[in-house]
């Protein structure tokens, strides 16, 4: 007898919606055996958990202000990962974001009629996303750079750049010194739909869609399939990769700075410390285990928020170090990711020739032909 | 981990109202007189949740809130419940915890780091009837007041021991930030210095963080380097003490009693003391007395306080730090009152004159003796 | 030599039935996702003997032999060594028991001298390497079977014959009774061919056995003493070479009759539609692929490019259709300059690729039939309102080409990397015919595709031709050039040596220019 691990021929619906729920069991028993050796009822802290994620209209709408970003850094890096390319950039794109709607809406605004400078805040807000991350699309595309590095290294710079800002040139001059801009004007913040949901929920819905109809039903989502599947092919039938690339790389930032300008906006208000706190990596997470897809990235953007902000209860209500809560965040996700490995690959298990001793008799051997 | 709190206070109530001029539309101040009432008897215990920035640990800034936390316990017993969530950061998530704190019904809630300001007061708006009690920050509500310290003055004590005991009357000083409170720790320091030892001169060298104990190390070893025998600090962790004492060196150290987890090469540290606050600020509660306030407790508070001293201090400079710390208990004169002269020699504040507190929240010169730049 | 391989033969025979096989496999069975490769398939060998194993692409040739390699185990079945069962876990266990296979793609180390290459991976190696001896004992070994290398020189300075024999040296080394050789013959030139007959001739002849897969009935007439074909994974028969004929075992081998001559019209040649001049290129190494390659394909005629693998035929293709960068010279399709053109220029301009890589390059695995069959026409207002694609559009033109190029599929929207080789070859053919206007390039369109699907192919490829199409080939099966091309180029080392006509050339004389012999460098005559 022997474990083989092989690729199934072919993923049936039963199977993509069978193997994350297993997952999610299994990812559950696992994290049930870590509260108990942390001496708390795992029922109780699962309760906990969603009660403080789901549990009413506020901590829902707590769950979505985290969900906002998860899903629209998700969508970036989906879009990017789409074409194989690989976007670690997120967070800088979402710095720059965000940095950028801070100054516009602080130094930019004034004289601009009021009900504009939301808009203009946006678009330029989404729009420095989108250059900063067409940055390394073009290095790669045309230089054949090694985007993985310079996304990852172009965060480092963003994120600093941040600080400094709001450190340095940008600080509020009322605010006693202290590292922060000023308030943004109201006229620049992203109206709020409940609690601290703001708008940016609409953002992401609109996003999916849009996406989801670009990638299925449109000639650049095709081309963009096609070089995600084959770069190879996608040259030989002449699509303009490096072209494709760039303009992919400028709506993926274009999203991730799309979130930076929501936290700023929506949440914030004005330009501190808090802006980078790896949304752009968890984004890689929520992609990953949506598979790419457009809808399911909302889905999992939502559910990973709720277990984050779930995962405050483990402290507030059971009174365990923040570490834990830690650690079993990382043990409900690690079965999630370990089982997508499941839906493309099944384990089986068969009898060896070699133990298997049958006499030639038995097979029934005999000289075939002549 | 470069985030960390961000201290100093807005005392007067004349500078809250200006900020709170770039606030939104803040509700209108209460117009009926409070009423004293006693908190009800079923109400009881008070419950009372602390916000952090870090894990608490064994020594440092969320460290001294929590033993102040703990002090709370102690003293109140069964009157008061507590409870901390530890290792919050600033921003989103900061808010969303106080407002779960909120939400379950916590009666007050301490955060305790500088960056949470904004999310507190937003929160306070949403929940009248909770008591929020900020460290650090300037922004008030009926609801909402402000605690902090006046560091400087055992700073200023520190500087004294340091001036007295350096043989190459240069000092390092490994700081986080150029901002008011770290620059108004070092012109304390510093005074402290050549109040003894005109000759003597403050080196500083910036990290940019919070804590970071690679970074604070090698800060330290730089200004070793350059033949500091004394390292002071203004950070989260004893490296820069570990560094001094492992060339030999002495230190001060910061926060915590440092001298308890390095040795006696610290000489004293200046100290974090919360527990007297939360006690009163709880038992107000319980009494029905709260009233938004912005404290900045002095030495005589007990909130700042100077750790007891090295046995390598020798007795006549005890002797004279506590002549000091009496003359700033006993008499009008503080840290900052003149004559002080700034980093290039001119008069900064004239023979006579005192800082104002507002002057002292905006400091961003350097006194006399004090190598680098503030900002 | 004739009179050896007769005289094993003929005593095998003698000693008759009741010989000991060296080697019996029973009842294997190995299944693969989806696939059972090997049905409870048997086979013995003889000692002194070549055994062909035949069989269509995909009928289990090469499992059932990495089986007996180690390199799979099998689910089912049993093998027997010298009449005792033995387990082969890895390719060391299958070399303990005598056993060696020379793999289509060699395990050579480029950088190494042959006689490392041969001591790498050896288990019982003193400390110090005594690579002296292995140099005499290669010698020897050269001398005894006719294997001639010089011991000191670096893989990469060897032709691909040349890397062969150090394959075959390096099992005789092991001193293996069974050599398996996986389609020996598909890199080489056909004098090569006949050495290769020779040495193994030697070797069986000192009580060793050999297997070689193939799927060419030529090389079963020429190589082996008995034959066993396989079909879908199953035993089909079993025949001494002299019993059977090519038509019966391609009979055997296909499961019905076989057409082997595709009905062939003279050529009309019309006006030159491509035109190369003096074009050269690098390789994905950077080395020079092409040197100076001028040539000239009319409407309506088939040019073949004959060569062995890697003289710059893929490279050839490759920079007409855009793909690779010219360093120099010219390509007109049509009159029109075409040189380091981007391929949506070449696409646009009518020429039709059939890429040598089918899953590689040729069509996206994880993409449905109808979105594969689409790959190059869904630019056009057929297919797409603006840019917002037109599935139904799409589907029809699927139905369509599924129905006309007889690609057998289970719908339109199942992923093509499921269909078998011959209709992921038709898939393209569809497409890339569909699409021509004016060129065709067909790199190995027949490569791995059974009789049937061949067959199709090459009529395909005519008719293209009786369209007025003018159409590259490159082939390296000189019967198919032979068969279908009008004018034969032959490539060696970057260039092109000679260019003859069909119906004048001879075979042996093409041989001959594969292998660089009698260059007569001339511009490409048209």
């Amino acid at each position: 007898m022997r474990i083989v691990f092989e690729k199934r021929e072919r993923v049936s619906h039963t199977v993509r919606v069978l193997v994350p729920v297993i997952s999610l069991v299994f990812a559950l028993v696992f994290g049930a055996v870590l509260l108990l050796f942390s001496g708390v009822s795992p029922g109780a802290a699962y309760a906990a958990m969603a009660r403080g994620a789901f549990g009413s209209s506020r901590a829902l709408a707590e769950t979505f202000v985290k969900a906002i970003p998860l899903m629209l850094t998700g969508l970036a890096v989906a879009v990017a990962f789409r074409m194989l390319f690989w976007n670690i950039g997120a967070e800088g794109q979402l710095a720059m974001g965000g940095l950028t709607a801070a100054g516009v809406a602080l130094f930019a605004s004034e004289g601009l009629p009021s009900w504009s400078v939301l808009p203009i805040t946006i678009l330029a807000g989404t729009l420095a996303g989108a250059l900063w991350a067409a940055i390394p699309a073009a290095l790669r595309a045309y230089l054949g750079v090694n985007e993985v590095i310079t996304t990852l290294m172009m965060n480092y710079v963003a994120i600093l750049l941040v600080s400094h800002m709001y450190h340095g040139p940008w600080r509020d001059p009322a605010g006693y010194g202290f590292p922060g801009t000023a308030r943004l004007p109201e006229t620049a913040w992203l109206p709020r739909l409940y609690g601290r949901a703001h708008l940016g929920l609409f953002f992401a819905v609109v996003a999916a869609v849009v996406l989801w109809f670009v990638l299925q039903r449109t000639k650049w989502g095709f081309e963009l399939r096609i070089v995600g599947e084959n770069p190879e092919a996608a040259r030989y039938i002449g699509i303009d990769i490096p072209r494709l690339m760039l303009v992919a790389m400028l709506v993926s930032g274009g999203l991730a700075g799309l979130a930076g300008v929501c936290e700023v906006t929506g949440v914030m208000r004005r330009l501190q410390q808090g802006l980078t706190v790896g949304h752009g990596y968890t984004a890689i997470i929520v992609a990953w285990l949506a598979q790419l897809n457009p809808w399911a990235v909302l889905l999992v953007g939502f559910l990973l928020a709720g277990l984050l902000v779930g995962g405050d209860q483990i402290q507030m209500a059971m009174g365990l170090p923040a570490a834990v809560g830690l650690v079993l965040q990382g043990a409900l996700l690690f079965p999630m990711l370990g089982g997508a490995l499941f839906t493309e690959y099944r384990l089986r298990i068969v009898r060896t020739a070699t133990e298997d001793f049958r006499t030639p008799e038995e097979t029934g051997l005999e000289e075939a032909g002549s | 981990m470069s985030r960390r709190l961000w201290g100093s206070v807005g005392f007067l109530v004349v500078l809250a109202l200006m900020v709170g001029a770039c606030a939104p539309p803040a509700t209108p101040e209460p117009t009926e007189p409070p009423v004293e009432e006693e908190i009800a008897e079923e109400d009881l215990p008070v419950r009372a949740a602390f916000v952090y920035i870090s894990p608490p640990g064994d020594l440092g800034w969320t460290y001294e809130h929590d033993r102040g936390r703990l002090m709370l316990e102690d003293e109140l017993g069964d009157l008061v419940e507590t409870a901390y969530m530890e290792d919050v950061d600033e921003g989103p998530d900061a808010a969303r915890v106080i407002r779960q704190y909120a939400q379950e019904g916590w009666d007050v809630i301490f955060t305790t780091s500088f960056g949470y300001m904004e999310d507190t007061y937003e929160v306070a708006e949403e929940f009248p009837d909770v008591v929020f009690e900020h460290c650090s920050g300037y922004m008030t509500r009926e609801n909402m007041s402000t605690y902090f310290g006046r560091i400087y003055q055992p700073r200023y004590l520190s500087g004294l021991v340091a001036g007295a005991m350096t043989e190459e009357n240069l000092i390092g000083y490994v700081a986080a930030f150029p901002i008011p409170e770290v620059i108004r720790g070092i012109n304390a320091f510093t005074l402290g210095v050549r109040s003894v030892n005109p000759e003597a001169e403050v080196r500083v060298v910036w990290t940019n963080t919070w804590y970071d104990p690679v970074v604070e190390r090698e800060a330290a070893e730089a200004l070793l380097d350059q033949g500091a025998d004394i390292i002071a600090q203004h950070q989260d962790t004893t490296e820069p003490q570990k560094a001094a004492e492992e060339r030999g060196m002495l230190s001060i150290g910061y926060n915590s009693d440092m001298r308890q987890f390095v040795g006696d090469s610290v000489l004293t540290s200046p100290q974090w003391n919360w527990g007297t606050y939360y006690v009163d600020t709880v038992q107000d509660i319980i009494d029905g007395t709260w009233r938004t306030s912005q404290f900045w407790g002095d030495l005589e508070s007990g909130v700042v306080m100077l750790a007891e001293m090295s046995p390598l201090v020798p007795d006549e400079l005890r002797q004279q730090v506590e002549t000091e710390r009496e003359r700033i208990l006993n008499t009008d004169w503080d840290v900052f009152c003149g004559p002080i002269a700034d980093q290039d020699g001119d008069e900064a504040v004239a023979d006579g004159v005192c800082l104002s507190d507002e002057e002292m929240l905006n400091m961003d010169w350097f006194v006399e003796g004090v190598i680098g730049e503030p900002g | 030599m004739l009179f050896l391989a007769e005289g094993i033969v003929g005593q095998k025979m003698t000693v008759g039935e009741s010989q000991e096989p060296l080697l019996r496999m029973v009842g294997i069975t190995k299944r693969f996702p989806g696939v059972v490769a090997n049905d409870h398939v048997d086979l013995e060998l003889y000692q002194g003997e070549v055994l062909a194993l035949l069989g269509e692409n995909g009928a289990g040739k090469s499992t059932l032999m990495n089986v007996l390699n180690g390199l799979y185990r099998a689910d089912e079945g049993s093998i027997y060594v010298r009449g005792e069962r033995v387990g082969i876990r890895s390719p060391r266990d299958a070399y303990e028991l005598g056993i060696g296979m020379v793999h289509q793609n060699f395990m050579l180390v480029e950088t190494m001298t042959v006689a490392e290459n041969v001591v790498l991976g050896l288990r019982d190696l003193s400390f110090r390497l005594d690579l002296g001896g292995v140099k005499r004992r290669l010698q020897e070994l050269g001398e005894q079977y006719g294997l001639k290398v010089d011991p000191d020189a670096y893989i990469w300075q060897l032709s691909v014959g040349e890397q062969q024999r150090v394959e075959i040296l390096k099992l005789l080394y092991r001193d293996v009774d069974v050599l398996i050789l996986d389609e020996p013959t598909a890199v080489l030139t056909p004098q090569e061919v006949d050495d290769l007959v020779e040495v193994l001739r030697r070797v069986i002849g000192d009580g060793k056995a050999a297997v070689f897969i193939t799927h060419k009935l030529r090389e079963v007439m020429k190589f082996a003493d008995r034959v066993t074909v396989l079909r879908d994974g199953k035993n089909v028969a079993t025949r001494l070479t002299r019993e059977t004929s090519p038509d019966a075992l391609a009979r055997l081998m296909v499961g019905r009759e076989v057409l082997f001559r595709v009905e062939k019209t003279a050529c009309e040649p019309g006006d030159a539609v491509l035109e190369v001049d003096s074009l050269r290129a690098l390789d994905d190494k950077g080395l020079p692929a092409l040197r100076g390659v001028s040539l000239t394909v009319r409407a309506g005629e088939i040019v073949g490019i004959a060569g062995v693998a890697g003289n710059g035929q893929r490279e050839l293709a490759e920079v007409i259709t855009g793909l690779r960068q010219a360093m120099g010279g010219e390509v007109y399709v049509s009159q029109e300059r075409m040189t380091n053109c981007r391929p949506l220029r070449a696409i646009r301009s009518g020429v039709a690729h059939i890429p040598e890589d089918r899953i590689g390059m040729g069509l996206v695995g994880d993409m449905s039939v109808a979105e594969n069959l689409a790959l190059k026409a869904y630019r056009d207002s057929a297919f797409s309102r603006g840019p917002v694609l037109h599935p139904e559009g799409m589907r029809r033109f699927a139905e369509e080409l599924i129905d006309g190029f007889a690609i057998v599929t289970p719908r339109a929207e199942t992923r093509v990397k499921f269909l078998s080789g011959g209709n992921l070859q038709k898939t393209i053919l569809a497409r890339e015919l569909t699409a021509c206007e004016g060129l065709l390039v067909a790199v190995h369109p027949t490569r791995g595709l059974d009789v049937g699907a061949t067959e199709a192919v090459r009529a395909q490829l005519l008719e293209e031709r009786d369209r007025g199409t003018a159409v590259l080939l490159i082939s390296e099966d000189l019967d198919e050039l032979l068969e279908v091309a009008d004018r034969i180029a032959v490539m060696f080392e970057g260039q092109i040596v000679g260019t003859r006509k069909t119906d004048d050339a001879g075979r042996d004389e093409i041989g001959l220019m594969m292998a660089g012999d009698g260059m007569e460098k001339e511009g490409m005559a048209t």
